[in-house]
C-alpha cells in the first residue's frame, strides 16, 4: 500500500479522478485533476485514453491546478468604491450585483439605445458559455460582440476563410509527423504548444528525418533543430511570402494539376507578383534572396507543414501575408491530402469555443452574418426574440468609441487592459466608459477599472466543452467547487438575463442542456453531444454532423467556396505602419514564455511557473547593446511613441540586429500600436519602432 | 533487472515539465533541466548508480536499492549528514532545509507501487526522458540510429551519415 492510499484511508477522503482538458493553449491535452473532496490536489497523467498528448503535458499542464487554488480569487461580487483604475472595492450581494447590472443596461438602451452596450466573449471559457455571452448579446439587442481573439488569430483567419472557405487547420497533428518539410513561421511551437512540438513535430524532425526551416527574428530551442533559418525585421515577412510566390510561379514550380482544377485566379496572382523577386524581399526584409529561392523550392517540392503563427497574425498588414501563405499554399497543392498541414493555431483552449460560436460583430452563431436576412431569420425562429441588423463594432473600435458610441461594456474573461495594443490608451478608453462589468477569477488589471467585479468559477470548477487546433471537441468536467460565491459564466448569464426579464430564452440548468442547444442550433456540432463526447475522452474533429461522424482532412474534394475551387488572391506588398527612423532606431517585436500565458493573470497565481519565469526582459543583439551603450543585466527603459517600460536586458545572439524583443506577458503592450487593418481590424502588436538607453541604477 | 530515466537529450526543449511535474509530486523539484546560452538544454537526475558511491558511504543505511534498482531512501532513517553527495560524482544529493535530512530522486517509488511513470517521465512532452529497463531503452536507441544510418547511407549522404551519432 503506498503513502498515498494509506493517507486517503486512514483521513477518509474521497480522492476522485476527474477527466478534465487543459485550460491553457489550445493543444487539447487531456488530464485528470485529482480532486479531494471539492478541492484539487494535483494532477495526474492520462495515460488511459487515445488523447492528442498521449499523456504528456507542459510545466503549465502539469501546474494547471495551482491558481484554481490561489487565496486571491475572487469570490464575492464586488462595487467599486475607490477611482477607476484604483483597485477599491465593496463586497455587495449577488442579488445586488444583478438588480445594478440590470437597472444599468436598462438604463443605457433607453438613453442611448442597445448600440451603446458592448459584450466581449473569451477564448477561457467554455464552448457552451460562449454561445450564452453570443445568445445574451442579441437578446439585449446589440451586435457590438467581439472577443480579445481578435488580437490572436484574425489575419489568419479571415484570410483563410476567404481563400478556402474555412480557417481550421486541415489536418490533425498525427499529419506534421508524416510531411515531408516543417516550415515553421512566425512561430515557436516549442514553448507555446510544447507537447504538440514533441509529440508531432519532433517525431517529424528527429525520428523521420524531414528538414525544418525557420522564420522567425528569434531563434529559440525549437528553432535548433532547423535547417535554415531566415530572420527578417518583424512585419517584413509579406516581402518573403510574395518572392516566394514570384519564385514559385517564376520557376514553375507550382502543381499544375491542382492550380488547374482546384483554385481560381491564378492569373491575376501571377501578375500581382512578378515584381517581387528575392533580390526585392532581400532589401525590405534583411534576409538572402538565396535563402527565399531556397524555401521557395522546397516547399513547392515537398508535403509541406505549414506551422505559421502570431508572428504573422499579429501586424497590420497580417492579412496580406496570410492571403500569400495561403496562396502558396493553394499553388503548390499543399493541401486536402494527407500529410500536409496548415490553418489557424489559436494561443488558447478555446479559441474555436468563441470563434465557432461566431463572436464577432457581424456573425450569427451559425457562422452567417447578420446582415443575412434569411440566415438571421432562421436563428430569430430558434431563439425566438428578434436579432438585429447592424453590423457591429470590433474591439478595438469598441475601445476608440468607448464614452462616445459605446457607454457600458461586459466583459467575460479577458484582461484588455494588458493584452490590447497601447495599454496607456486602452485604460483611458476603460475610464470613460459609463459603466463596466467585468467578470473574472481573478481581479485583473481590467477588472480594477470595472463599476461591478463578478467572480466566476475557473475552469475545473464546472463542466463544459473545449475546441483545439486540430479542431477536436472535447469535455472537461467539473472537479473542484468554485470557492466563496463564485459562479460558473453560464450561470451568471442565466440569472442575470432572469433579473433583465430575458429569462424565458435562458432555461438552463446544466452545461449539457446548452450544448444540446447547440447540437441543434450550429450544424457542424450536430454530433458533438454530451452522450457522445462523455463516452470518447478524445473527442470528434468537427465538421461532427453525426455522433461518430467526425472530419480529420478537411478539402479532399473541395474548398468551403462558392465553387468549391481555393480563390487564389492577388496580394500586394503592405507597407508596416511604423518603421524604425532616427528617433526610434529599432523594431521591437515580442514572443511567449513556455512558463506563462497570456498576461499573466493564471500563471502568475502558480507557484511553480512564477519561480521559474518571474519576470519580463529584453532581448538585444551584441551589436546592438554596443551601439546603444547596453550591457548583459543593465536595467533599460524601453520607448515608443506611446509609452515606455524599464526591464532587464539579456544580450543575445538569439535575436537578429536592428531588433529587440521582450516577452509579451507583463508591460510589452504600454509599447504598441492600436492602428487596425481596415479589413480584419488586427492591431500592431509585434513591429513597432523603439528605441533603448540605460537606466542609472 | 534495472531500471532507469535515460536522457535522450537531444530531443529536450528545456520546457522544465519535468521539473514542475518533480516538485508537485515531491515539493521540491528533484530533476533539473541545465540551460546554455546556445539553445543546448539538458534535463539530469540521480542516475542510481549500479555501483553506487552514496550508497556505500551512508553511515545510517538510510539509502538502499529497492526492487526496481533505483537508490531509494528511507527518511526516518536519514541524519543529514551527506556524505552521500561527498560521495556522489554528480552533486545530486542535496539538503531538505525543512526537514535536515537528505533529498534525491527515488525514481518516484509512490507511483511506482501504484503502477505508474515517475512524474518527469510522465510528463516530459519530448520523451527526452525514457523509463524502462535501461538495456531495452538502449537497445531501442541503438536500433532507431542504426535504421536512419542505414536510411542516410541509402540517400547517398555518406560519411555525413556517421554525424549523427
Amino acid at each position: 500500500m503506498t503513502s498515498q492510499s494509506v493517507y486517503s484511508e486512514v483521513m477518509n477522503v474521497a480522492e476522485k479522478l476527474v477527466p478534465v482538458v487543459c485550460p491553457w493553449c489550445s493543444v487539447g491535452c487531456r488530464f485528470y485533476a485529482v480532486s479531494v473532496n471539492g478541492y484539487i490536489r494535483k494532477v495526474e497523467f492520462d495515460y488511459d485514453h487515445p488523447t492528442v498528448n498521449r499523456g504528456r503535458l507542459c510545466p503549465k499542464g502539469v501546474a494547471a491546478y495551482q491558481f484554481i487554488n490561489s487565496p486571491d480569487r475572487l469570490k464575492k461580487p464586488l462595487r467599486r468604491v475607490g477611482e477607476k483604475g484604483e483597485g477599491k472595492f465593496e463586497e455587495i450581494s449577488w442579488e445586488e450585483a444583478y438588480r445594478i447590472i440590470a437597472e444599468k443596461i436598462h438604463e443605457v438602451k433607453e438613453t442611448y439605445g442597445p448600440e451603446a452596450l458592448a459584450f466581449l466573449g473569451s477564448e477561457k471559457i467554455t464552448f457552451e458559455e460562449n454561445y450564452l455571452v453570443h445568445k445574451f448579446s442579441k437578446a439585449v439587442g446589440t451586435n457590438n460582440l467581439d472577443f480579445p481573439g481578435r488580437y490572436c488569430q484574425y489575419s489568419n483567419s479571415p484570410a483563410r476563410t476567404k481563400v478556402f472557405g474555412s480557417s481550421a487547420a486541415t489536418n490533425p497533428f498525427e499529419d506534421i509527423a508524416k510531411a515531408e518539410l516543417v516550415l515553421i513561421w512566425g512561430h515557436n511551437p516549442a514553448e507555446t504548444a510544447p507537447v504538440m512540438f514533441g509529440q508531432y513535430l519532433e517525431k517529424a524532425v528527429i525520428d523521420n528525418d524531414v528538414e525544418m526551416i525557420v522564420i522567425d527574428p528569434r531563434s529559440t530551442r525549437g528553432h535548433k533543430y532547423a535547417s535554415l533559418h531566415l530572420k527578417p525585421y518583424p512585419g517584413t515577412d509579406l516581402a518573403i511570402a510574395l518572392a516566394m510566390l514570384n519564385v514559385i510561379i517564376g520557376e514553375d514550380l507550382y502543381d499544375k494539376e491542382f492550380v488547374q482544377e482546384r483554385t481560381a485566379g491564378f492569373e491575376e496572382l501571377k501578375e500581382a507578383v512578378k515584381n517581387y523577386t528575392p533580390e526585392w524581399a532581400e532589401k525590405v526584409a534583411g534576409v538572402p534572396a538565396e535563402d527565399i529561392r531556397k524555401i521557395a523550392r522546397l516547399v513547392a517540392s515537398r508535403r509541406t507543414a505549414f506551422l505559421v503563427n502570431e508572428g504573422m497574425n499579429q501586424h497590420v498588414n497580417g492579412f496580406n501575408l496570410a492571403l500569400a501563405i495561403a496562396d502558396i499554399v493553394a499553388i503548390t497543392g499543399n493541401i486536402g491530402k494527407e500529410g500536409v498541414w496548415s490553418g489557424i493555431f489559436p494561443g488558447a483552449q478555446c479559441g474555436f469555443c468563441a470563434a465557432m460560436t461566431g463572436i464577432a460583430p457581424n456573425k450569427l452563431p451559425t457562422g452567417k452574418l447578420v446582415t443575412d436576412e434569411a440566415a438571421r431569420a432562421e436563428v430569430e425562429r430558434l431563439w425566438g426574440f428578434p436579432i438585429p441588423d447592424w453590423p457591429g463594432l470590433d474591439l478595438t473600435g469598441m475601445i476608440r468609441e468607448a464614452g462616445g458610441r459605446i457607454r457600458m461594456m461586459y466583459i467575460i474573461g479577458g484582461n484588455i487592459a494588458k493584452s490590447a495594443p497601447n495599454s496607456a490608451w486602452v485604460r483611458e478608453g476603460l475610464k470613460k466608459l459609463d459603466f463596466l462589468v467585468v467578470q473574472d477569477v481573478f481581479m485583473t488589471d481590467t477588472a480594477k477599472y470595472a463599476d461591478v467585479v463578478l467572480p466566476a468559477a475557473a475552469w475545473f470548477e464546472k463542466t463544459g466543452t473545449a475546441i483545439s487546433a486540430e479542431r477536436r471537441v472535447q469535455r472537461t468536467y467539473k472537479a473542484a467547487e468554485a470557492p466563496g460565491e463564485a459562479k460558473p459564466d453560464w450561470l451568471i448569464l442565466v440569472e442575470l438575463a432572469k433579473e433583465l426579464g430575458l429569462g424565458e430564452y435562458f432555461k438552463y440548468e446544466h452545461p449539457d442542456e446548452i450544448l444540446r442547444e447547440i447540437n441543434s442550433v450550429i450544424p457542424l456540432f450536430k454530433g458533438a453531444t454530451p452522450e457522445y463526447l462523455a463516452e470518447h475522452p478524445e473527442g470528434c474533429f468537427f465538421p461532427c454532423t453525426e455522433p461518430g461522424e467526425g472530419t480529420k482532412v478537411l478539402f479532399r474534394n473541395g474548398f468551403k467556396t462558392s465553387d468549391g475551387r481555393a480563390h487564389l488572391v492577388a496580394v500586394d506588398w503592405m507597407e508596416p505602419p511604423e518603421t524604425p527612423d532616427e528617433e526610434y532606431p529599432l523594431w521591437l517585436t515580442n514572443f511567449r514564455l513556455v512558463g506563462h500565458w497570456h498576461t499573466g493573470t493564471m500563471t502568475e497565481e502558480s507557484p511553480s511557473l512564477q519561480k521559474r519565469w518571474p519576470e519580463e526582459y529584453v532581448m538585444i543583439n551584441p551589436a546592438d547593446a554596443r551601439r546603444f551603450n547596453v550591457r548583459d543585466g543593465d536595467l533599460v527603459k524601453i520607448e515608443t511613441r506611446r509609452g515606455e517600460v524599464i526591464t532587464r536586458a539579456v544580450v543575445t545572439d538569439h535575436i537578429r540586429e536592428g531588433v529587440i524583443a521582450m516577452p509579451w506577458h507583463w508591460k510589452v503592450n504600454f509599447l504598441t500600436l492600436e492602428e487596425t487593418h481596415p479589413v480584419t481590424k488586427m492591431a500592431e502588436l509585434k513591429a513597432v519602432a523603439a528605441r533603448i538607453s540605460r537606466v542609472e541604477e | 533487472m534495472a531500471k532507469k530515466i535515460f536522457l535522450d537529450y537531444k530531443r529536450c526543449i528545456g520546457c522544465k515539465a519535468c521539473e514542475v511535474a518533480c516538485e508537485m509530486t515531491h515539493g521540491e523539484a528533484r530533476i533539473k533541466v541545465f540551460e546554455f546560452p546556445d539553445l543546448f538544454t539538458v534535463p539530469f537526475n540521480c542516475r542510481h548508480c549500479e555501483k553506487a558511491p552514496c550508497l556505500n558511504v551512508c553511515p545510517s543505511g538510510a539509502l538502499f536499492r529497492d526492487d526496481d534498482g533505483a537508490v531509494a531512501f528511507d527518511p526516518l532513517k536519514c541524519i543529514g549528514c551527506l556524505m552521500c553527495a561527498v560521495a556522489c560524482p554528480f552533486g545530486v544529493p542535496k539538503l531538505d532545509e525543512d526537514n535536515k535530512i537528505m533529498d534525491k530522486c527515488d525514481l518516484c517509488a509512490d507511483r511506482r507501487a501504484d503502477g505508474l511513470l515517475p512524474a518527469c517521465v510522465s510528463a516530459c512532452p519530448t520523451e527526452a526522458l525514457k523509463y524502462g529497463e535501461i538495456n531495452e531503452v538502449l537497445w531501442n536507441r541503438e536500433g532507431k540510429i542504426v535504421a536512419n544510418l542505414k536510411g542516410s547511407a541509402e540517400r547517398g549522404e555518406g560519411e555525413e551519415a556517421y554525424l549523427i551519432l
